[in-house]
């Protein structure tokens, strides 16, 4: 193993351009990767490092077993991969929020605090991707619900009696109100993330925290060009 | 009763051991354990189950035990590990021997996870009674030595000690929940969270960058003295100066190149109370060696003592190794006279041989070709 040689996993979708051109802009030069060609690899001899593209939720999985040193991936993810693996780095970029919504006509009463009293919403199901988000979510709260994992289009469920409730992440809140729910409690807001696997953080140390600093400089350039 | 379904497969994270792994295992399990003699451990068993009282840490925190009742409906536990069962043994069985004690094992632990292998073999080595930095030295060099004498090419060490973080903590006067909070975030590696909760303790900005820098610091002796160029505060000198010195012994015992110094191994705030390591080995994702000082263990079994020890994770060093061909025995012996080749077989067993016995086999050529194809050098016919 080349201590200053790079696997990192790459995630499909809306991450992919902005996680592309980061890593671009900090000595890993990988424009030219793209999702649509069928290629899942991508070696960069110039750069010392290899790029792998993944589905997302498999990336915490690629890292903590070592396949891939480094990951960027969202924090949502991370959450509900509860895998272990080193975070190093909030990137900023991906923002979205993991919100409780219900469909318009069956939103509990409000508190005087004007936040939503979810105390009445005890036992029930949510449908969501995020079962283990969920279960921590309300079990802080001191309740139990049963959450429906589903794969996608969780704004169905309610419309077919399917759960109560969904828990879902949003980033403009667009979709909720096409389908006429609405957000009745905030879980938390995640951005995406940079992963390392424990192991490789600690034998490519000088590498990583180099990388590591860069980024960071160029996200400072981001926010203060903002 | 023709087994079917569950009856044909293992639970998961179970795993069979062929004759080939199996040999591959015991070679290695010998080798360590033959190192760990010669460096005076000696070698204990603790028994599979124990009372889950004894070996959970925390009954308000998850844990990953397989667990029974006993018939009196107390809860057992299968061993995690072995640190813990080896404090009860000797606050128990061994208080009146002479400490320091040197205590080694290997043995098969039990952890209900999602990891690949659920049961795997342990090999590691405990040193109660001293609270001196050489003991230290001694089972990092031990813990080399046996990854070296595998040999294992890059493999490599980082060292840390939990003193240091805990002191600026002290010396900054962390409060208590933010404590908890920022160990837990380090446990887990998630140093967005170490620095979200720094930037909103209200700190001074230079003790929140002490904090945030403290866990980076990784390569040699100078990181020590950055260190100290930042805090006079006793506990921290102390620690460091204490890291200081097990350091220097290593490079008396000659492995300083395969160690390096690294404060941002920080795990088990509630265990670890000194100098802690980890050993890595490329291509394995997991630490292979995983240990430390903990002293505050044994006063929970009522015998305050120093210990320090470390863990292999043998198991899952196998699939680094490749598999030996089955070695056969020396010489098949075959014929037509049962009494005959009993006796025949058990003197050449009583010289040392490895003999097999053939079953049924009285041709000359059925014997050949049974002997090649189980790799037997030899065949004798008795008449």
């Amino acid at each position: 193993m080349e201590r200053d040689f790079l696997t990192i996993a790459l995630p499909k979708g809306k991450l992919l351009i902005d996680s592309i051109q980061l890593l671009s802009r900090v000595g890993i030069e990988c424009s030219h990767v793209n999702e649509d060609s069928r290629k899942l690899f991508y070696d960069l001899p110039d750069s010392k490092a290899k790029i792998i593209i993944c589905r997302p939720t498999d990336i915490p999985t690629y890292v903590e077993y070592g396949a891939a040193d480094l990951g960027l991936v969202g924090k949502d993810t991370l959450l509900e991969e509860n895998k272990d693996v080193a975070e190093l780095l909030d990137l900023k970029f991906g923002y979205c929020r993991f919100v409780v919504a219900m469909p318009e006509e069956s939103v509990p009463p409000k508190l005087p605090n004007g936040d939503y009293d979810l105390s009445g919403l005890n036992h029930q199901r949510v449908a969501t991707k995020f079962p283990r988000v969920t279960e921590t979510f309300f079990s802080g709260l001191g309740m139990q619900v049963t959450p429906i994992k589903l794969h996608g289009n969780m704004e169905l469920a309610p419309c077919v009696d399917l759960a109560e409730m969904i828990v879902d992440i949003v980033s403009t809140g667009k979709t909720l109100k096409e389908n006429h729910l609405l957000e009745v409690a905030p879980i938390l807001e995640a951005t995406t993330r940079l992963i390392a696997n424990r192991v490789a953080y600690r034998m490519k140390y000088g590498r990583i925290r180099d990388l590591i600093e860069r980024m960071r400089e160029e996200l400072v350039g981001d926010v203060s060009a903002k | 009763m023709l087994r079917t379904n569950l009856g044909l497969r293992i639970p998961m994270g179970m795993r069979d051991l062929l004759p080939e792994e199996v040999a591959v295992q015991e070679r290695l399990e010998t080798q360590i354990l033959t190192l760990f003699r010669q460096w005076s451990y000696q070698k204990v068993l603790t028994p599979t189950l124990e009372f889950s009282a004894c070996v959970q840490p925390d009954v308000e925190q998850d844990d990953s035990l397989y667990k029974f009742f006993d018939r009196n409906g107390h809860i057992l536990a299968m061993r995690p590990e072995l640190t813990i069962p080896i404090a009860r043994l000797v606050s128990t069985r061994m208080r009146g021997a002479e400490f320091p004690l040197r205590l080694c094992y290997g043995a098969d632990v039990y952890r209900n996870t999602t990891v690949r292998h659920r049961e795997f073999r342990q090999v590691g080595v405990e040193l109660v009674g001293s609270d001196q930095e050489l003991a230290d030295a001694e089972v990092i060099a031990l813990a080399v030595e046996a990854i070296a004498g595998l040999g294992l090419k890059n493999y490599q060490f980082n060292l840390g000690h939990m003193g240091i973080f805990s002191g600026l903590m002290l010396e900054a006067g962390v409060d208590e929940g933010i404590q908890t909070n920022l160990e837990e975030a380090l446990a887990r590696k998630d140093m967005v969270g170490v620095e979200s909760l720094v930037r909103q303790s209200g700190l001074p900005g230079r003790v929140q960058e002490l904090l945030l820098h403290l866990p980076h610091l990784h390569g040699g002796e100078e990181i020590l003295d950055e260190v100290l160029g930042w805090s006079e505060q006793p506990a921290i000198r102390e620690a460091v100066e204490s890291l200081r010195r097990i350091y220097r012994y290593l490079n008396d015992f000659g492995i300083q190149a395969n160690v390096s110094l690294d404060l941002g191994i920080l795990r088990g705030f509630s265990y670890y109370t000194g100098a802690v390591f980890e050993g890595y080995v490329p291509g394995m994702g997991f630490p292979v060696v995983e240990g430390g000082r903990y002293d505050a263990l044994y006063a929970d079994f009522g015998i305050p003592q120093p210990a320090t020890g470390f863990a292999i994770h043998l198991g899952n060093l196998l699939e680094q190794f490749p598999l030996p061909a089955v070695e056969g025995a020396d010489i098949l012996v075959y014929g037509s006279d049962a009494g005959q080749i009993i006796r025949q077989c058990q003197v050449l067993r009583a010289q040392g041989k490895r003999v097999e016995m053939a079953l049924g086999i009285t041709e000359n050529e059925v014997a050949q070709l049974v002997a090649r194809q189980k790799n037997i050098n030899e065949i004798l016919c008795v008449e």
